[in-house]
């Protein structure tokens, strides 16, 4: 009974522990910035974050279950701005962080000579592509094909639609397909480095996103929900995006 | 009057509570969708696919499995031989570790590398293809299925097989004629656990073969997909047929009595 009893108060004091926090969803692809925001944070604020990764689709089908979140922080402003319409996110939070740039990520050594979007579309070259209904850069990726006339040709060449754009990432850099659209924040990662290398893609033919953030509209706490907003859009948060190779959307 | 037993009753509640979870936790699988929403769902084209990709190739894995697992049980549970420890265990470390990273393991053998690259010319290009599928339940599945085959070799009497050999079989022949039918419950529960285990293999074909929308699409991955994509529907129902195959599976495996 003793047993018992010791087992439902720990799970009182944890039920306690969790009301505090702070729940945050964040595109997979934010890691690295958003855990070096949350040590800050947590050391500032008396506050824990429990911080979600997962595709932008994901968090968005998660809100459309019911799920809430105190921030919200996808890989593209859609998200956002169809939060705000269904009321899952406060209108007047949102702002704009850092933009998000695809890239043609190939591996080390280029092996299939890819020096523009036309070369993926090449026969017999293999790509890996972001699943349209998944994270951001899949979406990007599938508009990006379909505005350069490129959609047809590129269909028999993806291998692999990855659900997140982690995946992606380690497919490149393993060499197990010759190029992928990536964000080239992504790529500035230690784990890319001098595994692949990046073929920029020409603003023309681009199509250049950006990171929003915002404050979910039934936020237990929210107050501590916009000092978190406001911390990744404030100066010190800048230096900290840029550092991990997101350029700020003022420049 | 007996006398009360703190002990058992606290073992027994703690049972019951655990109990009563799991059936909260399943049958609201059951009780969250509606009906005609599953039975839409059911045969919408990706489930359509998806189903039958999971049955096909989970069937090519479980008899894959059955057949390595056979002879590798029995050597297991009949035969010494050097390193035999270290074999023992290097076969069953995938039931330790996560999927995921038996996944990631079988990608970088079979990624981008000469035996890769070997198959490949063969015709088998094991990643991110069908062939992926069945390979990563294949690898998942086999050490469960040699565990069941060794522990149902170790109690088949050797005394019998003695006693076929000094009756004139030769060692292939009291293996077929004598241990195998003895074995006989065993190999149906090895065969129905493998079936289970591959159609419900997650991790390791997300990463080997992908996970590609209607592709490389098995249950579990139709679930996790239509779960990104907000579909709830769609991943109640591949929830639902998963666990329809691993009651019928426990089902069978009870019915043969084969301690696993």
């Amino acid at each position: 009974m003793r047993l018992l009893l010791a087992l439902l108060m720990t799970m009182c004091v944890m039920g306690t522990g969790w009301a505090g926090n702070l729940k945050i969803y964040s595109g997979a692809g934010l890691i690295k910035p958003m855990e070096e925001f949350r040590g800050n944070f947590e050391k500032t604020h008396d506050v824990q974050l429990d911080i979600h990764y997962g595709s932008s689709g994901e968090l968005f089908g998660l809100l459309g279950m019911g799920q809430t979140c105190d921030v919200l922080i996808p890989g593209a402003a859609k998200y956002t701005e169809d939060a705000v319409k269904n009321g899952w996110i406060e209108k007047g939070s949102v702002h704009r962080l850092v933009k998000h740039i695809p890239v043609i990520a190939v591996p080390a050594g280029n092996p299939a000579g890819i020096h523009a979007l036309e070369d993926l579309a090449r026969p017999g070259v293999k790509l890996a592509m972001g699943d349209p209904k998944g994270p951001a850069i899949g979406r990007v990726a599938n508009k990006i094909f379909k505005k350069n006339g490129l959609a047809k040709r590129i269909k028999p060449n993806v291998q692999v639609l990855a659900p997140t754009v982690n995946q992606l990432l380690i497919y490149v850099a393993l060499g197990q397909v010759d190029a992928a659209l990536i964000w080239g924040d992504l790529v500035t990662w230690a784990e890319g480095k001098g595994k692949l290398e990046v073929v920029d893609i020409p603003a023309s033919q681009n199509m250049i996103k950006t990171i929003p953030t915002g404050v979910g509209s039934s936020s237990a706490s929210p107050e501590m929900a916009h000092a978190f907003n406001d911390y990744i859009g404030s100066a010190e948060g800048m230096a900290i995006w840029k550092k991990h190779g997101f350029a700020p959307c003022s420049e | 009057m007996q006398r009360i037993n703190p002990f058992k009753i606290i073992l027994v509640t703690i049972s019951l509570i655990v109990t009563g979870i799991l059936v909260l936790a399943v049958g609201s699988l059951f009780l969250v969708p509606t009906w005609s929403d599953v039975w839409t769902n059911l045969f919408s084209k990706e489930m359509q696919f998806s189903l039958q990709l999971t049955l096909w190739t989970g069937g090519i894995s479980a008899s894959l499995v059955l057949l390595f697992a056979l002879p590798i049980g029995y050597t297991l549970s009949r035969f010494d031989f050097p390193g035999k420890g270290l074999a023992k265990t290097i076969m069953d470390l995938p039931i330790a570790f996560p999927e995921l990273v038996l996944g990631l393991c079988l990608l970088l053998v079979f990624g981008n590398t000469p035996l890769g690259k070997g198959l490949e010319k063969l015709g088998f290009q094991v990643v991110f293809s069908k062939t992926g599928v069945v390979v990563a339940q294949f690898f998942t599945a086999l050490p469960y299925a040699i565990r069941i085959m060794k522990s149902t070799f170790d109690y088949v009497p050797q005394r019998l097989e003695f006693v076929s050999r000094s009756l004139g079989y030769s060692s292939f022949e009291t293996f077929r004629k004598v241990t195998l039918p003895l074995a006989r419950n065993g190999i149906l529960a090895a065969a129905v656990i493998s079936f289970a285990r591959c159609i419900g293999t997650f991790g390791t074909v997300l990463i080997l073969a992908g996970g590609t929308y209607m592709k490389t699409e098995t249950l579990p991955i139709t679930l996790y997909l239509n779960m990104s994509y907000g579909n709830m529907g769609m991943a109640l129902t591949s929830g639902v047929i998963l666990v329809l195959v691993s009651f019928i599976a426990i089902f069978i495996v009870e019915k043969t009595e084969v301690g696993v």
